[in-house]
């Protein structure tokens, strides 16, 4: 059985060492704040950005005049924008350059062409492009010694279990210590909680490859863990229910499409869509951001599939293109293309849609970033009504460390490790380990991506209804009831796999609540029985929370800038 | 499954081990090759082959991870 090993005490929690833990850790450190990091893997290879990333979104005067505007137009008509409150985006893009200056300090080649900025990629022809290429292969390296440098504590291969708070905000979090032989507990007291734990993938059935529970475009240990321990504390969950879907090569899942430099086409040559006939380093095809469901679309009416064509790019974009591979964290799909003789620039590549995940849906932020727990931070891919990616993450960890920083009161630490939520949910996760036998953790997680693919499906072609979502709901309760009843955990890596199950359920959960109430179709919710979209939902926002047992829903207005 | 470590070029320094996002390694007793014993969760990041300072471990792709793909002449009939 594990027991509580260790109680410490900090600050400000960072819960989470991708790219917004760590902006947020580097911040509040160098504000004064004493900080700790806690990491589920190793900050220096984890998350959605482990092996580089190479599109920064941000606002560079110099490039792109004195009007912000014209910027956030960018933004919002991008792939990242459909769920933006804009006052938010004002802020973010404000800061963003600043941003991207200190990481060039610190070591990330943000400048990779010369003595300035380029902006390249993912752009309309002849309008503003938004997103800096720049070289992060490097990213999470730099990143993590700066935080150690700026004085945080990083304690890697300690998964945050679950929050705890008392009835005035956030105190601390329980973690699991998997970095001994014998794994423990450990709880933080804090003052401040940043929360940075990445999007949920493995919440639906792989698109690709079925069964094969981690191929997918985003990190599989990005299991929505924010949005669960969120969740369950009573923080508010913002869109969880407007579905995405990712797109890639197909069969070999990844994030990235845009780094390849080509053109779309259906198999007899003809473009799929309308922005430009050869693509270049500047400009691609961004015909799939727009006409997002275009993969599935040619294969289900038969006019497919579709490929990336890049055998009309120049062979120094091609160049190009193969670099931007290596800085956007592409290594092993590079590396496998060559094993197999897959050169882009003699073959197209059929692309696909991916199943759905989160990313830019979970938890909702306030202008400083905080939830609707006082003192709780949210920064990156688990944010609901804000959504930028690599530089989102960074940015609004940046800030919000300021923010938790500066902020931190002269109050006592609450006894986290004493309430009564922290010594139940030990007791909760330690049946898991000490259970004789029973179910395999792959069971629970399969049966939550069996019933969210049958009963919360995504667009296009696939349905939600009311009858469809209460039944999955209460399918879940079922799972879930089964699951917490009978599965084992051998070690702390089969508990962890358990807990991430949970965590993916408790999204479940929250995106079929909203999914319910959310009465209009609208991008991939598709709706049976309200087939339409409805105007008069434009600019509202669905927030969905649990409060003393219940699932409350409300609609708000879009904050605008 | 992925990743494969090479033994003769190992050194047992655990790297691999201690940065897998996925924790795929198990590495018993110290300085010996790490075991891959979650091969099947890897997420094919690189993150192993990146750092190994030894080089010496690879990734096999699973079979079914094919990348389809045709010759590119096809779009120009």
């Amino acid at each position: 059985m594990m027991t509580l090993k260790h109680v410490l005490e900090t600050d400000v929690l960072v819960v989470g060492g991708g790219i917004g833990g760590l902006c947020a850790a580097i911040s509040a450190a160098q504000g004064g704040a004493r900080v700790t990091v806690l990491e589920k893997a190793n900050s220096r290879r984890s998350g959605s950005g482990a092996t580089g990333n190479d599109h920064f979104t941000c606002y560079y005067p110099r490039a792109h005049g004195n009007d912000i505007g014209v910027i956030l137009k960018e933004l919002l008509d991008s792939m990242l924008g459909l769920c933006h409150d804009t006052s938010l985006s004002v802020r973010f893009l404000e800061r963003s350059i600043g941003i991207a200056d200190k990481w060039h300090e610190w070591g990330i080649n943000m400048k990779p062409f010369g003595d300035d900025y380029i902006f390249m990629g993912h752009a309309f022809p002849n309008r503003p492009r938004i997103f800096l290429k720049y070289d992060g292969h490097n990213q999470k390296q730099a990143l993590t010694a700066q935080a150690k440098k700026a004085g945080a504590k990083i304690l890697n291969h300690h998964p945050v279990l679950d929050l705890l708070r008392n009835a005035d905000g956030i105190t601390g979090a329980l973690a699991l210590d998997m970095s001994e032989r014998e794994p423990s507990y450990v709880v933080v007291r804090a003052k401040k909680v940043i929360l940075a734990t990445g999007a949920a993938s493995r919440l639906y059935p792989p698109a690709g490859t079925p069964g094969w529970l981690f191929n997918t475009a985003f990190c599989p240990s990005c299991t929505g863990a924010a949005q669960a321990q969120g969740w369950r504390i009573g923080a508010k969950l913002v869109n969880m229910e407007l579905p995405n879907r990712h797109a890639g090569p197909k069969y070999f899942s990844r994030a990235g499409k845009s780094t390849w430099i080509g053109v779309y086409r259906y198999p007899n040559g003809r473009l799929l869509g309308p922005f430009v006939t050869r693509a270049t380093r500047e400009v691609g095809d961004i015909t799939c951001d727009v006409w997002n469901s275009a993969y599935t679309d040619v294969v289900m009416n038969g006019t497919g599939p579709a490929y990336i064509d890049c055998s009309g790019t120049s062979p120094d974009d091609m160049k190009f293109m193969r670099a931007g591979m290596i800085s956007e964290g592409l290594g092993a799909l590079l590396d496998h293309m060559d094993d197999k003789g897959i050169d882009p620039s003699r073959h197209g590549v059929e692309f696909m849609q991916y199943e759905p995940h989160l990313i830019g849906r979970g938890l909702e932020i306030d202008i400083n970033g905080e939830t609707s727990i006082p003192g709780l931070y949210a920064a990156g891919d688990m944010v609901g009504n804000f959504r930028s990616d690599i530089s989102g993450a960074a940015v609004w960890g940046w800030m919000e460390g300021e923010h938790a920083a500066a902020n931190l009161g002269a109050g006592a630490f609450d006894e986290a490790e004493k309430s009564d939520r922290a010594k139940e949910r030990m007791a909760w996760y330690n049946t898991f380990m000490t259970r004789p036998s029973g179910a395999h953790w792959k069971e629970a997680a399969l049966g939550l991506q069996q019933i969210m693919g049958d009963y919360a499906a995504a667009g296009p072609y696939r349905v939600r209804s009311e009858t469809l979502l209460d039944a999955g709901l209460k399918y879940l309760g079922d799972l879930r009831r089964d699951a917490e009843a009978s599965v084992r955990a051998a070690n702390a890596h089969e508990l962890l796999r358990t807990v991430e199950a949970f965590e993916l359920m408790d999204n479940g959960e929250a995106i079929m609540h909203a999914a319910r109430e959310r009465r209009e179709s609208r991008g991939m919710h598709l709706r049976s029985d309200y087939t339409f979209t409805n105007p008069l939902l434009n600019d509202k926002f669905l927030t969905v929370r649990r409060e003393n047992g219940r699932v409350v829903t409300e609609w708000r207005p879009r904050r605008s800038a | 499954m992925p990743p494969v470590i090479n033994q003769e070029l190992c050194t047992g320094c655990g790297t691999c081990a201690d940065i897998c996002p996925m924790n795929v390694f198990e590495q018993d007793p110290p300085r010996t090759a790490p075991r891959i014993v979650y091969g099947e969760e890897c997420w094919h990041c690189n993150a192993c082959v990146l750092d190994c300072p030894k080089k010496a471990v690879t990734l096999r792709i699973p079979l079914n991870y094919m990348l389809l793909h045709v010759d590119a002449s096809q779009f120009k009939e």
